[in-house]
This record gives structure tokens, C-alpha cells and sequence, in this order.
């Protein structure tokens, strides 16, 4: 797979403040790649390093095969931005907000009409097309502010945090357009708070954390490198676990007991045959799969969500 | 450029403030100060008078001085005259005319009786008495005269010998230069419109800080169009409504109350150069300000400042001579001054030139600090 973006050593600053430190990522080409960090992290100074929005220093910053410093309006025109905040001038339709921006990246006419019903199809407002933005709910306005940047069929999407308080509804309609957009190769740079969506729809991810990149890699790798193994014991009610020589003391969760260990397995074999010596009536037994948030606890010391 | 330009048409179309703004307010005091200075509507100055007399002459007398003033006569009953009087004093009522019983016969007396029309007048209001003592003054001498003339035809003297006698030693030639329309409304119409123009800056401040605090220029700079087409672009759509609203505003000052235009090519080469004086120190504006309240605040001073500096509201004559210097480097002067050369004056475009080009160095003022500014502007609105 070829890489969309290979950036290597990206610094930035503030003034005296050092927002970057060596960032070093590769995404590749079709694919769907999770930034995550808590607020100030340098997430959304990545992304908008990325969309061509700011000066930065690095020893490389090649986006879909060119360098970003030099390739000017070329690589803006393969690149959708899909800011935080969302950017749409309420009193105007969403017809005319996306015949604005439409504009914006060059596409015009007739094509422009095309792309305006397919994009309001592929976000489900094709009926509301002529409402002004006021009048939408915010997950409908995170919708439009998606579907603006992508009337030019970009390459790339870079998305910052675009399900921020959104409804159920919206989200979904979010996630299948991703989804068909990475069936497409559109490649997805996708920043977020939360670690569901990560799981749900990327193959690769970094963390980073006080501008620095602290993980990286696929999905299933992180995982496996910086979750904690575990097993999980569920008995009918009023049954304690037995204590394994060896392995630490389990922790109560939920209407059971978690073992943190290295070695899963063999915790698993030890309280089967404790539990079957004892006649201990087991409801659950099982090795469980680390997630992102203890990951991210591990890694950072803090939940996503308390950032 | 002209993707922003029409966005932004679509917006002000969409917001009733900037109509309130742009257009209503100004036709507003326009008309209020119309319907004052329109001379072809009457006077609505009253004046109460009791007539004792109740003769043709005196009834004829009244109507004399509601010529001469153009004075709303109203009369009252003789028992009223303590409580017109008490009203004087009170000062809710500038003056009172009481004409004398044997008025009518007094004044056609050959045999130089004399009656006495009596005045009870505010003393305090001597900007509004004034006018009324010179009328009665002026009728006096015209009763005078007649009886003269009566005097004199009884003598057997000829007509024109007559006229020779009665004639003044001297006449004023009156020779009213270089004002053609010269009433309240020249002063208003352009006054007004050259006053709300420079409101156009206000919605210039709303639009760049409300991009630039939204995120929109930083999404704007993902895109592929070049910075300078969105400072061209916003600017072009206020010089458009300028334009517009200049274009309304004289409109209505020709179709409600007659003004004349003039000449109409000078009159358009001047609007425009307004437009883009207007629109060039909102660009400045909007590239120094910090926030739309600063912005707001340093627009204020600079409408209602240049807007009395400038001679918009009255004759910049009026003002003290220190003041008038200081008006002449406020563009509004400029403006209002080539408005009125051309509207009063019958001037052409070759006698505002001096106006245009001070306009104009404004405008390229403003941009060239916009442009100065603009790289840093946009640094802070990506950041």
C-alpha cells in the first residue's frame, strides 16, 4: 500500500511554545487512520499542517506524493478539510453553502449540481437541501459541513473531530459516508475524543499526547503492544473467585472479577481447574481483549473522555 | 472573487439589520428632515392673534403677516388673553398679536391717526420673535406708504411723480450666485447619504471578524483560491451595496421631494469614488480592529465624527473657523462639498476634481494599509 501522507520529524511552535515534537506518520493510501489525544494535544495542529493552513518545520511532509511546502494549490485541490468547529454561514441554505464552497475548490456548473445531489444523497439531506443551516439540528449541520469537503472528490479527508456532539442518528450516516468513501480509496485522516469510533472504523491509529507521538501502529497491534492482558470470572452470586498462586489479586468488575496479566492463558487454565476442584458454579470465563481507553489510560495516565 | 462577492449579496439579502442600517435609517432622517425643510410644504409655525376689531382690514392684516411668515394663524377669543399671555411666560407659546378695535378705521384715516397692534412676545426666544417684529415692521411701512400716497394724490400730483417721491433713495439688487436648487433638502439628501455610506464599514468588521472567529478563512485557506480573492471579493460586495445604496438613497431625494440631480455623469464618478472611500477605510478597519466592538466603536467616530466635521448635518459655514479646518481632512467634507457644487451649484465633473482625487487617495490609503496588514490578518484567523 502506498503511503497517502509520510510525514517525518514535523515540529512546530508557538512563539516560545513548542505545539509539535517530531511527529512521524505514515497513512496509508485507502485507509483509515485515527488521530487521538486529549485537548492540546497537537491533533488539530497536525490536521491543519496537513490541509496546508500553517508553516511548519520538517525534514519530510509528502501528502498523496508531494511535498506540501511546495505543491501549493495542487495538493489543496485532492484534499477535503473537515474543520472542528463547524463552518457554515447559517442564514444561507444548505444548497448555498455547498455551491459556495463547491466554488471554492474550483468545481462549477453542471458538475457542480451533480456533485451537490450526490454529496446531499450520501448525507442523507437531499430533502433539505434548500433550508437555511439555521434551522438544522447539529448533527444535520456537522453533515453538510462533511459533505462540503467533499464536492472536488478529494483523495484525502482530513477530519477534526467530526462527530463532536452530534445525535445517533447523524453519527451513523457519518460513519456509513466513511466507510463508502474508504470502499472508494479515499483515505481518512479522522481525529476524535472517542475511542469507539477509532475501533469501529480505523485500520491504523496514533496517540499522541503533549505534541509528541506516543503509539502508532495497526489497530490490533497497539492493542496487543500497549493493552493489558486480562481474564474475566463471572460465578453465581455470593461465590468469591479462587486466588491462583503467582498471579496478583483480581480486581471486582461489574458482577465479576478481572485478572491483569502477561500471561492470560494460563490464568484461564488455573481458575477452570480451581473452580471445577471446588464445584464453583462458573457463569463466565474468558481472556479479555484489551481496549483502546486502557490502552489510552496506560499510555497517558488520564481517560480520553476527562480531557 | 466573485463566488465570495455573491455569497455575500446572499447574506445581506438575508439580514434585515444591514437593510435597517443601509437603507431604512437614512430614508428615515431624510424624511424627517425633508418634511422640516421642504419648501413646498407651508410652515407649520403658529401664531395666535385676537382680533378685537373683526373688520375686513384687520382680517386682511392677518392675512399679511400669514403671508409674510408663512405663519399657521390661530385666533382666540378676546377672554383668553390673560391665559395666552400666561402661556408666554410659561413659554409655551412664542408671541401673541392683539389688533385693536377701529383698527380698520384707523388705518384708512386720512388724518394720520394711529392704532397700536400689540405684540406679546417671549423675550427669551428672540431667534423666533425676531422674524415676526421685521414682518409687522415691513407692513407698518407699507400701511405708511399708502397713506402717503393718498397724501400725495390728494396734492394732484401725477402717478409717476408719485412713484418718484415714495421711491427708495436705494434698492438692493439681489444676484444669488452659484445656487441653482439651493433649499433644505440639497443639504439633507447628499448629507445623509454621504453620512451612511461610511455605515458600510460596519458590516465589512461584522463579516471579517465573524470569518475569521468562526474558522471559516481557515477552511477557506484548504481550498484552493487565493487569499486576495477574498479580500477583493468582500470588498467588491460592499463597494456593490455602496453603490446601491447611494444610487437609492439621491433617488429618493429626486422622486419624493424634487431634487435635482444635475449633472448625472458627475454625480455617478462621485458616488463611486464615495463607494470606494467608504469601502477602502472599512477594509483598513477590518484588518486592524481586534474585535467587532472595537470595530464598531472606531466606526461610530469616524460617521458621526466626519458626519459633523464634514458639514453633513448643517453648513459647515456655522461652525467656528477652528473647527472648519479640521473639517477639511475629513473625507465627508469632500463629498458633501462636491454634492453640493454640483446639486446647488450646477458644477460639472471637472470642478470636483479636487473632491475625487481626495476620495481617492482615501481609498488606496485604506487599501494599501489592508494590504499591509492582510498577511497577518490571515495568520491569526489559520492559527
Amino acid at each position: 500500500m502506498n503511503p497517502a501522507i509520510e510525514i517525518r520529524r514535523l515540529r512546530k511552535s508557538y512563539g516560545a511554545k513548542k505545539a509539535l515534537h517530531d511527529i512521524t506518520i505514515t497513512v496509508g493510501e485507502g485507509s483509515c487512520f485515527g488521530l487521538l489525544g486529549p485537548n492540546g494535544a497537537g491533533k488539530s495542529t497536525t490536521m491543519k499542517i496537513l490541509a496546508g493552513l500553517l508553516e511548519y518545520d520538517a525534514e519530510d511532509a509528502i501528502v498523496l506524493g508531494e511535498d506540501i511546502r511546495r505543491s501549493g494549490d495542487r495538493i489543496k485541490a485532492k484534499v477535503g478539510y473537515v474543520p472542528q468547529s463547524i463552518t457554515l454561514y447559517e442564514k444561507l441554505s444548505a444548497l448555498d453553502n455547498l455551491i459556495y464552497f463547491g466554488e471554492m475548490y474550483g468545481v462549477r456548473g453542471g458538475e457542480l449540481k451533480r456533485r451537490i445531489r450526490e454529496v446531499l444523497e450520501q448525507v442523507g439531506l437531499a430533502d433539505r437541501s434548500k433550508d437555511p443551516v439555521a434551522s438544522f439540528s447539529g448533527g444535520m449541520k456537522r453533515r453538510i459541513n462533511i459533505a462540503a469537503a467533499l464536492l472536488h472528490r478529494p483523495k484525502l479527508i482530513i477530519m477534526d473531530e467530526p462527530t463532536v456532539g452530534i445525535d445517533p442518528q447523524s453519527r451513523n450516516h457519518i460513519f456509513e459516508m466513511i466507510r463508502r468513501l474508504k470502499q472508494e480509496g479515499v483515505t481518512v485522516l479522522y481525529s476524535t475524543h472517542y475511542m469507539e469510533e477509532v475501533e469501529a472504523l480505523c485500520d491504523h491509529l496514533a496517540i499522541i499526547d503533549h505534541g509528541k507521538v506516543i503509539a502508532q501502529g495497526g489497530l490490533n497491534e497497539v492493542l496487543d503492544r500497549f493493552g493489558s492482558q486480562a481474564v474475566y470470572l463471572e460465578l453465581s452470586e455470593g461465590h468469591r473467585p479462587p486466588a491462583l498462586p503467582g498471579f496478583g489479586e483480581p480486581a471486582a468488575q461489574g458482577r465479576g472479577w478481572l485478572l491483569e496479566t502477561p500471561k492470560p492463558l494460563d490464568a484461564l487454565a488455573g481458575w477452570a481447574s480451581a473452580c471445577k476442584e471446588r464445584s464453583l458454579p462458573v457463569i463466565r470465563l474468558e481472556v479479555v481483549r484489551p481496549s483502546l481507553e486502557t490502552v489510552f489510560l496506560a499510555l497517558t495516565g488520564t481517560t480520553l473522555r476527562d480531557t | 472573487m466573485w463566488n465570495i462577492a455573491r455569497k455575500e449579496w446572499k447574506l445581506l439579502l438575508k439580514e434585515k439589520g444591514a437593510f435597517f442600517w443601509l437603507l431604512a435609517l437614512p430614508i428615515a432622517f431624510i424624511v424627517l428632515f425633508g418634511t422640516i425643510f421642504d419648501s413646498a410644504g407651508g410652515s407649520s409655525l403658529k401664531l395666535s392673534y385676537i382680533d378685537l376689531d373683526r373688520t375686513d382690514a384687520s382680517r386682511a392684516f392677518i392675512q399679511a403677516v400669514a403671508d409674510a411668515g408663512g405663519y399657521k394663524m390661530v385666533e382666540a377669543d378676546e377672554a383668553a388673553l390673560e391665559d395666552k399671555i400666561q402661556r408666554i411666560r410659561d413659554g409655551k407659546e412664542t408671541a401673541l398679536l392683539v389688533i385693536p378695535k377701529a383698527f380698520g378705521q384707523e388705518i384708512a384715516s386720512a388724518e394720520g391717526g394711529q392704532t397700536a397692534v400689540t405684540v406679546y412676545r417671549d423675550a427669551a426666544d428672540a431667534a423666533a420673535v425676531g422674524p415676526l417684529l421685521a414682518i409687522l415692521d415691513n407692513l407698518a411701512n407699507g400701511y405708511r406708504d399708502s397713506r402717503v400716497k393718498s397724501a400725495l394724490q390728494a396734492t394732484g400730483l401725477s402717478g409717476p411723480q408719485q412713484e418718484q417721491v415714495l421711491a427708495a433713495p436705494f434698492r438692493i439688487d439681489d444676484r444669488p450666485e452659484n445656487a441653482l436648487h439651493n433649499n433644505g433638502i440639497t443639504q439633507y439628501v447628499p448629507g445623509y447619504t454621504v453620512m451612511f455610506v461610511f455605515f458600510v464599514i460596519i458590516s465589512m468588521i461584522r463579516r471579517f471578524i465573524g470569518d475569521k472567529e468562526s474558522g471559516m478563512i481557515a477552511r477557506m485557506r484548504s481550498t484552493t483560491i487565493k487569499p486576495i480573492s477574498y479580500l477583493a471579493g468582500i470588498w467588491l460586495a460592499y463597494l456593490a451595496v455602496a453603490l446601491v445604496q447611494c444610487a437609492v438613497l439621491l433617488s429618493f431625494g429626486h422622486w419624493a421631494y424634487g431634487m435635482q440631480l444635475g449633472d448625472v455623469a458627475a454625480v455617478a464618478l462621485l458616488v463611486f469614488a464615495l463607494a470606494l472611500c467608504g469601502t477602502g477605510i472599512g477594509l483598513a478597519l477590518s484588518m486592524l480592529v481586534r474585535s467587532e466592538n472595537q470595530g464598531v466603536a472606531f466606526t461610530q467616530l469616524i460617521t458621526m465624527g466626519g458626519a459633523v466635521l464634514g458639514g453633513l448635518w448643517f453648513p459647515i459655514d456655522l461652525m467656528p473657523s477652528t473647527m472648519q479646518t479640521i473639517g477639511h481632512f475629513t473625507p465627508q467634507f469632500w463629498a458633501q462639498k462636491a454634492f453640493q457644487d454640483i446639486l446647488v451649484r450646477g458644477m460639472h465633473t471637472g470642478d470636483i476634481l479636487a473632491s475625487l482625487l481626495v476620495l481617492a487617495a482615501v481609498a488606496l490609503a485604506g487599501l494599501a494599509l489592508a494590504l499591509f496588514r492582510f498577511k497577518a490578518f490571515m495568520r491569526t484567523a489559520t492559527g
